[in-house]
């Protein structure tokens, strides 16, 4: 599939396949308002997932270039691309080899069904309450951002002083266990 | 005067006390400056107790009477000595407010003690900061959106707020003895954005940078302690300690996988065997992987899952939709595939039992060949030897001679031998020993060295704290001397001490220098009285004497007694004006000092004050007899 890449000029497919890395590793991938003349709707989605599967083997196999240009046949059929671009996309490869395994590597750590992407923190005083005029407690409100198949769920919690103490003393009880 | 004056002005403004430029002296202070000061002095010194006091004079004059008593109260609650009542405040005189003004400021707290009770590093200083941010942005008023400044829109609009969001970014870090390839360099050249561009949204550059920061900085002082802690005595080097822990986590994820692959219908009909590694392991969790069996067995699994879910679909289905003859066929034709899937299903598993049986019996076969064939050996072995002795039979004592002597021979080998092996043991059982010793010799080296490493470990890391320690309090220390308020400055006081401090010392010497003039003042007179007796005595006894004979001589006796009498008397009113003088001058001094007190403007204020209660009671008094 990889053969629809020889419509882009050589300079433009490595640029092309850096950003196919970036979206493999968690930026932002290529738009398809870019290139919506090159490539029809469902070639744009062949090469993305040829293109960006490809890197993946290549780097989680952690085979050696020559295997990578061997197996490339199969993988993605880089041998039918001309010579310049399949030379443009193994150079991204090599450039980007550390990036795409820190990538695999996340994404294998997060290999769970619920895990926790992002978490951000607020702290509210409370300066009253429909039962007590005059409160003045500070409230901790947490959110964690939980991807679960795919799927962001944002968790939203507000505690006090106690709760969070024991909330952090549970999560790093639970961090010494995996330790 | 001054210099106290200017000092304690200085305090009472601090406090919070509202005095003019003007005023320039206690002696300028009027009655509601002076209740004003004393509140917020007491206000600050005990909260509870000045809390109560109000910082202005009412109006009505047994009202002002009853703040005065309640102060002097308060102030002699605090620990003042000296003599104090309400007519200390409303009929003011200098030298008694001066001395209570004192007695007051040196009773406020020092900022100073405040300061070295507080937790000092940086993080203390940082949270100061931060409480004085969350103070300042508290007392701002809140105000409806639409009357908001631009200035509140900071704090007070939501808008302004991002949530946390984090995306990797991509760095150009140089790792230090690997160089980047020429591709890398490239990338980072040509292509690689810069890190502000690189997020999708620019709310979360911020965040982005920050978190990658910081797991950057933990994951390196995570390492760092574990290897002073644990790697240190492992005695090994860092890779081959990061090496050695990554082998024993493998072989615990491996051991969690095949304890949890275990009891999964995949393993049942045999799955991984149990002697491969983890990468066997994960190849046979790999679904692309190319280990086809596998593949196809875990597809097979899915299929029975498939065929079981469709199976159960349509069977629910019946009772609601119409059915045609063809529809019944198909159906029965399904239930009849799915009795034979069963069937096969469970020939499967069946064959599977047979097979494991099978292998065991195999197996359990394969052992007795062998017990079998071991056998075998030994009594063939036994059947030669017992061959050769029937071969040897008939030329009995030939044979024995011959048999003799080869054990005889054998024996003298044996001993040749044995001596031969001592002799080369003892060198060899010498140079282990020593090599033991060596050894053991290195091994303590090794430890003591180790130990010396740790000991200089825990050197640097007290000392870096340390370090760290002080360059915090000193940043603490620039800061607060930076906020430290600068009319005031420490060195102007000490200066003018020091200078009050010569000035007594001049005074004293000054004082001294009187008391011995006065001194030998005195011893001259007392010699000169003396004198004077003596030569008195002297000549009147000469006169005297002539005197008898003489009558010229007696006038001029008399004259002599006249002239000592008369200066006799001339020495005392000499006295008598010096004390008088001196009585003078006391005198003068205490009507300075009662002019000091304001007796006469005092006196007429009481008179007025008095007045004006009675004015007071006889308009209540007039109440009540209306009421």
């Amino acid at each position: 599939m990889v053969v629809l890449l020889s419509r882009l000029p050589a300079t433009e497919c490595i640029k092309f396949c850096h950003r196919v890395v970036d979206g493999l590793c968690g930026r932002e991938p290529p738009r398809r308002s870019e290139h919506s003349t090159t490539w029809s709707p469902e070639e744009w989605l062949q090469l993305l997932d040829s293109l960006s599967a490809f890197y993946r083997r290549a780097v989680g196999s952690d085979s050696s270039e020559e295997e990578v240009r061997a197996r490339g046949v199969c993988w993605g059929g880089l041998a039918d691309v001309g010579s310049s671009h399949a030379e443009a996309v193994l150079s991204v490869l090599r450039a980007r080899r550390e990036e795409i395994h820190h990538a695999l590597l996340d994404r294998t750590n997060s290999i769970s069904s619920a895990t926790l992407q992002d978490f951000d923190w607020q702290l509210k005083l409370s300066l009253s309450s429909d039962k007590i005029s005059s409160l003045h407690t500070p409230l901790l409100s947490l959110s964690l951002d939980v991807r679960e198949d795919a799927a962001l769920r944002s968790v939203t919690m507000e505690m006090n002083r106690e709760e969070l103490n024991t909330l952090i003393s549970s999560l790093e009880a639970a961090n010494k266990v995996i330790l | 005067m001054e210099e106290v004056d200017k000092i304690l002005i200085h305090a009472l403004k601090q406090v919070g006390t509202e005095v003019s430029e003007e005023t320039g002296s206690v002696r300028q202070f009027s009655s509601e400056l002076i209740v004003e000061a004393v509140v917020r002095c007491v206000r600050v010194i005990d909260p509870g107790l000045g809390g109560a006091l109000p910082t202005s004079l009412p109006p009505g004059m047994s009202a002002r009477f009853r703040v005065g008593m309640s102060l002097a109260q308060a102030c002699q609650d605090i620990g003042y000595k000296g003599e104090i009542g309400y007519q200390t405040f409303l009929y003011s005189n200098e030298p008694e407010i001066r001395s209570l003004l004192m007695f007051l400021v040196e009773k406020l707290p020092r900022e100073s003690a405040e300061a070295s009770d507080q937790p000092q590093g940086k993080s203390a200083v940082l949270q100061r900061a931060i409480a004085a941010a969350i103070r300042a942005q508290l007392s701002v008023p809140w105000l409806p959106p639409n009357c908001r400044l631009p200035l509140h829109s900071q704090t007070q609009s939501p808008g302004a707020l991002h949530s946390f969001h984090v995306q990797p970014l991509s760095l150009a870090h140089c790792s230090p003895g690997k160089k980047p390839l020429k591709e890398v360099k490239d990338y980072h050249r040509d292509i690689l954005p810069p890190v502000t561009a690189q997020p999708s949204h620019h709310a979360s550059v911020v965040a982005s940078i920050l978190e990658q920061h910081t797991a950057e900085l933990s994951a390196a002082q995570e390492w760092d302690s574990e290897w002073n802690s644990q790697g240190l005595l492992s005695r090994l080097k860092p890779q081959e300690y990061r090496s050695r822990k990554l082998t024993r986590l493998r072989k615990r994820i491996e051991e969690q996988l095949r304890s949890a692959a275990l009891p999964s219908p995949e393993s049942a009909s045999g799955g991984p065997r149990p002697n491969g590694d983890l990468s066997e392991l994960l190849q046979a969790f790999r679904g692309s992987a190319p280990s086809d069996h596998i593949l196809t067995k875990g597809s097979h699994f899915t299929h029975t899952q498939k065929f079981t879910f469709t199976k159960t679909e349509p069977s629910t289905s019946i009772p609601f939709v119409h059915q045609s003859d063809s529809d019944v066929q198909l159906r029965q034709q399904e239930e009849q595939l799915s009795l034979q899937e069963q069937q096969l299903c469970s020939e499967v598993d069946q064959l599977t039992a047979d097979m494991k049986h099978m292998t065991v019996t195999h197996a359990q076969v394969l052992d007795k060949l062998k017990q079998r064939e071991l056998g075998n050996s030994e009594k063939e072995e036994k059947m030669q030897v017992k061959k050769k002795t029937i071969d040897l039979l008939p030329d009995s004592d030939d044979n024995l001679q011959k048999l003799k002597a080869l054990v005889e021979a054998s024996a003298k080998r044996v001993v040749h031998l044995a001596s031969q092996w001592e002799k080369h043991r003892a060198p060899l059982i010498d140079e282990h020993r020593r090599l033991k010793e060596i050894c053991s010799r290195q091994d303590l080296e090794s430890s003591q060295k180790l130990s010396e490493i740790k000991s200089v470990h825990d050197k640097i890391c007290v000392s870096t704290e340390e370090a760290k320690k002080k360059e915090e309090t000193y940043k603490q220390l620039v800061t607060e001397l930076e906020n430290l308020p600068q009319d005031a400055s420490r060195s102007a006081y000490t200066q003018r001490i020091l200078e009050i401090v010569s000035n007594i010392k001049k005074q004293k010497e000054e004082i001294t220098k009187i008391l011995s003039d006065t001194k030998d003042l005195q011893k001259e007179i007392n010699s000169l009285t003396g004198k004077l007796d003596r030569t008195f005595a002297v000549t009147d006894e000469l006169v005297f004497k002539d005197a008898k004979k003489d009558e010229s001589v007696r006038k001029s006796y008399k004259y002599l007694a006249a002239l000592h009498e008369n200066c006799n008397q001339l020495i005392q009113t000499i006295e008598y004006t010096g004390t008088i003088l001196r009585e003078i001058r006391d005198l003068e001094e205490q009507i300075e000092t009662e002019n000091g007190s304001k007796t006469v403007a005092n006196l007429e204020r009481i008179l007025s004050d008095y007045k004006a209660i009675r004015q007071e009671n006889s308009a209540l008094a007039a109440k009540v007899r209306e009421g």
